[in-house]
């Protein structure tokens, strides 16, 4: 089993979800992501709604070799989140601390790429309110990049707490609850770069 | 070990209640007082419309005001009222019932509790600046159109929609994780199987109407083009986004009062519950269903043809588990020794006004009936009759069942048998005549009317407003008593779940010792109990 | 608030697991690239990418994510609302 010596419930008030297996943080945050999925399935309904019943031929100014190449950035950013885990779960404090700054750093490139995609896009006079595709694309990669926002200030905070020596090899389930967002920041994106640039 | 971190011990006085609080009791009671509160409200703007309605012709209210009024009584009532209520009722009872000190995430409870008071108070700021008049479905491209109060109705309820949700996650962890040694899920009081059926639709759900408005928020706010028509938008899609939560809302709305009613019968009946599996795999086959039959709310609004009968067979097949419920309650009261207190009245008249309000659901589901019925007071009257004969007579029968356990105190009970009487008789009074009026072909959230509907009308307003003067009594009821009541034992009503075997109310821990779960929560008057042994024993130590 | 470890997943899962991972994640992501720039026909293109995007999406829930190291019920509870939003989506773009 994983039982670890030491234990964060001396309560024994989460005994019965050990006892299934489940640690009550990471329940907590599987069940936020189910609700995440269905509101960025709203919004992914929504779009191909549109995508379908009303082609448009402005996505023939998508760069997909550059969002490409971003959601290539977004990927490696999952791997240094998990390394980072790996790093901690063996008592390498600053093994986590480096690789959540790499995270930090390919975060930032994401988005920095995604403000450029919105630039060319709006060269070419598409915004939020020209056309729908404006309206479909601009909220839905917008949403995204919101939610890569939020995931970026949560990594800050796991990074402040890790330098102060808030995580070790017997306690991380922060980081892996972290990670956990993170990734699914990244899957959404999987998803998104399919169905926007691809499709 | 105590859980009295939060400042929470029971005779923390009343200030508690107005401070951030992270004990679940305190937070229930907040929950219960301020959505309460909205009830009351929502009530007022039902009486100003019902006062309008009361005779053909305008009165004191322009189509617009009116509008206004009947948009955030909807609204006010839904989101702010029957949707939170009964989260409180959850809050205040599932750390109790499973045998649990507090909640998984006690400060996201506060959080989820926190969010309502704003959410109110924008919602109603919003008749400062013209408030949302598109009624609570807020169809496009209306609700595009109407002026600023339904940009903040929208901001308002999806911020009702985070509460929601937080807590949605914080009850189905809580349950997965914090159960006491022995409390199996075959042993849970059927109020938690409603709180988890719940759950599920809101984590579900609730993330597509936010969605939704967020694109209505969107096309109000930055000129996007979802819902204009011209540029390509889609009206209906809105609908779709909207009812795919809003369907599943109704459920949210009635699986905890359905819950609450199972607590309420096999006490008052001294027998156990009939067929408690089939009670509890129901409530999650309602919700399961609940989540496929959302656009027989659309069928005439132009949606694709073919998809219509398939909406409409599951629609119908939700009457299973549900009719399953009512037989199994019926087999339940069946040759019990029945007392007929306060709240066993209510949950009597919850059957008997739901089954009317249920099957009036069934006529509705039937496309041919639906395209003649539907926008009329036909599917009034059958949304009051679930919603404020089903749900908020449920409400009523759970206030008063634990007014005991919250407060330490008993309710007067021949008040509490006035409200009552004035609650059903004033329902049927109101809603019945509607039903009438459907048929005959009066349209719905219209401020005048054709002369033949006016007695109809007239006898509808008489009835709300018996309505409106039958809580009173319930308010003078619940203060008086709170306040100086005579004081009520652990367990006034002889029950075994294990809320009841804590002092009333209960001490900040919950439990002096943590109980050890051995028994079922209905096996009243079994031959292998020990009359008077409650569900659990108490644990030899901590 | 205090974080318990013993539910936490198994350190080591393996590093060497995680860069295969990220090699294949990599590699599927050239492969799209390359195909969405040569340009294939519309009926060819859907079933491809959505194939080689679920691929990807399933190799960062199963390993990155360890769904597949941990309770069957995680799993259960993110696979739910995946197959429930097909079944919307679907609905949401005939209506």
């Amino acid at each position: 089993m994983r039982d670890a010596t030491r234990s964060g419930d001396e309560a024994g008030m989460f005994a019965t979800g050990r006892r299934l297996g489940l640690d009550h943080l990471k329940l907590g945050m599987w069940l936020f992501l189910a609700s995440e999925v269905m509101f960025f399935g709203g919004l992914i309904s929504a779009f191909l709604h549109f995508k379908i019943n009303n082609p448009s031929p402005e996505s023939a100014f998508l760069d997909v070799v550059l969002v490409g190449l971003n959601t290539f950035v977004l990927l490696t950013s999952s791997l240094t989140v998990v390394l980072g885990l790996a790093a901690i779960q063996r008592g390498d404090r600053r093994g986590l601390i480096g690789y959540l700054a790499a995270t930090i750093l390919l975060g930032v490139a994401f988005l920095v790429g995604q403000a450029n995609e919105f630039a060319l896009l709006y060269r070419h006079g598409i915004t939020l309110s020209s056309s729908l595709f404006g309206s479909t694309f601009f909220t839905l990669t917008g949403f995204h990049g919101l939610h890569v926002l939020v995931g970026i200030l949560w990594a800050l905070s796991t990074l402040f707490k890790a330098v102060r020596a808030g995580y070790s090899q017997s306690s991380y389930l922060g980081v892996e609850v972290f990670g956990l967002y993170w990734h699914f920041v990244d899957i959404v994106w999987i998803i998104l770069f399919t169905l926007i640039y691809l499709i | 070990m105590s859980m009295s971190t939060a400042a929470a011990a029971p005779g923390g006085g009343w200030r508690r209640y107005f401070t951030w609080n992270t004990d679940h009791k305190v937070i229930g009671v907040q929950y219960l007082v301020t959505t309460f509160g909205f009830f009351l409200i929502g009530g007022l703007l039902a009486m100003l419309v019902r006062a309008e309605l009361a005779q053909p012709g305008p009165d004191f209210l322009n189509g617009t005001e009116f509008n206004r009024f009947l948009t955030n009584h909807g609204s006010v009532m839904l989101f702010l009222w029957i949707i939170p209520v009964l989260a409180g009722f959850g809050n205040y009872l599932v750390p109790l019932m499973i045998g649990s000190r507090d909640m998984a995430f006690p400060n996201m409870n506060a959080l989820s509790y926190w969010l309502i008071p704003p959410a109110g108070l924008i919602m109603l700021a919003s008749f400062f600046v013209g408030a949302a008049e598109a009624g609570w479905t807020a169809y496009a491209p209306l609700s595009i159109q109407t002026p600023v109060g339904q940009t903040l109705w929208a901001v308002s309820v999806m911020i009702l929609g985070t509460s929601s949700l937080l807590g949605a996650v914080n009850f189905v962890t809580t349950v997965f994780t914090m159960r006491a040694e022995g409390m199996t899920f075959w042993r849970l009081p059927l109020f938690v199987w409603g709180m988890l059926a719940t759950s599920l639709l809101v984590l579900l759900a609730t993330p597509v109407l936010t969605a939704g408005l967020v694109l209505i928020a969107m096309d109000r706010v930055a000129g996007t083009l979802f819902f204009s028509a011209s540029n390509g938008g889609d009206p209906i899609l809105w609908q779709n986004m909207f009812w795919f939560y809003s369907h599943p809302a109704v459920y949210i709305m009635v699986l905890p009062a359905m819950g609450i009613v199972s607590e309420v019968y096999p006490v008052f009946s001294r027998k156990p519950i009939f067929g408690y599996k089939a009670i509890a795999m129901s409530s999650m086959a309602i919700s399961i269903l609940g989540l496929t039959v959302w656009a027989h709310h659309m069928f005439t609004s132009g949606m694709d043809p073919r998809l219509r009968i398939p909406y409409m067979i599951s629609s119908m097949i939700i009457a299973v588990p549900t009719g399953i419920k009512i037989f199994s309650w019926l087999a339940t009261i069946w040759d019990g020794k029945i007392r007929f207190t306060t709240p066993m009245l209510f949950a009597l008249g919850f059957i008997s006004m739901f089954l009317i309000g249920g099957i009036t659901g069934i006529f509705l589901a039937a496309i041919p009936i639906d395209l003649h019925v539907h926008d009329t007071y036909f599917v009034v009257a059958h949304l009051h009759f679930v919603l404020f004969g089903g749900s908020v007579s449920a409400v009523y029968a759970g206030l008063y069942y634990w007014f005991p356990k919250i407060t330490g105190r008993m309710y007067d009970e021949r008040l509490g048998k006035v409200h009552f009487v004035a609650n059903f008789v004033g329902t049927n009074l109101t809603y019945l005549p509607m039903f009438l009026a459907g048929l005959l072909g009066m349209p719905r959230r219209v401020s005048d009317y054709s002369p033949e509907f006016a007695t109809l009308n007239l006898m509808a307003t008489l009835g709300a407003f018996l309505l409106g003067t039958s809580v009173l009594p319930f308010i003078y009821n619940a203060v008086v008593s709170w306040v100086s009541g005579p004081k009520a034992v652990a367990n006034p009503w002889r029950s075994l779940t294990l809320e009841w075997q804590t002092d009333s109310p209960p001490p900040a821990e919950n439990f002096h010792q943590l109980p050890v779960v051995t028994s079922g929560p209905y096996d009243y008057g079994q031959p292998t109990s020990v009359p008077g042994q409650a569900q659990a024993v108490p644990a030899a130590g901590d | 608030m205090q974080m318990d470890t013993r539910l936490s997943s198994k350190p080591g899962a393996g590093i060497r697991t995680y860069l295969l991972v990220f090699l294949g994640l990599a590699v599927i992501t050239g492969v799209e690239i390359g195909l969405a720039t040569v340009g294939l026909t519309r009926s060819l293109r859907l079933p491809i990418f959505v194939v080689l995007s679920l691929a990807k999406a399933s190799l960062v829930a199963a390993f990155y994510m360890h769904l597949r190291s941990d309770s069957r019920f995680f799993t259960a509870i993110f696979i739910t609302p995946v197959i429930l939003i097909l079944a919307v989506a679907a609905l949401f773009i005939i209506a």
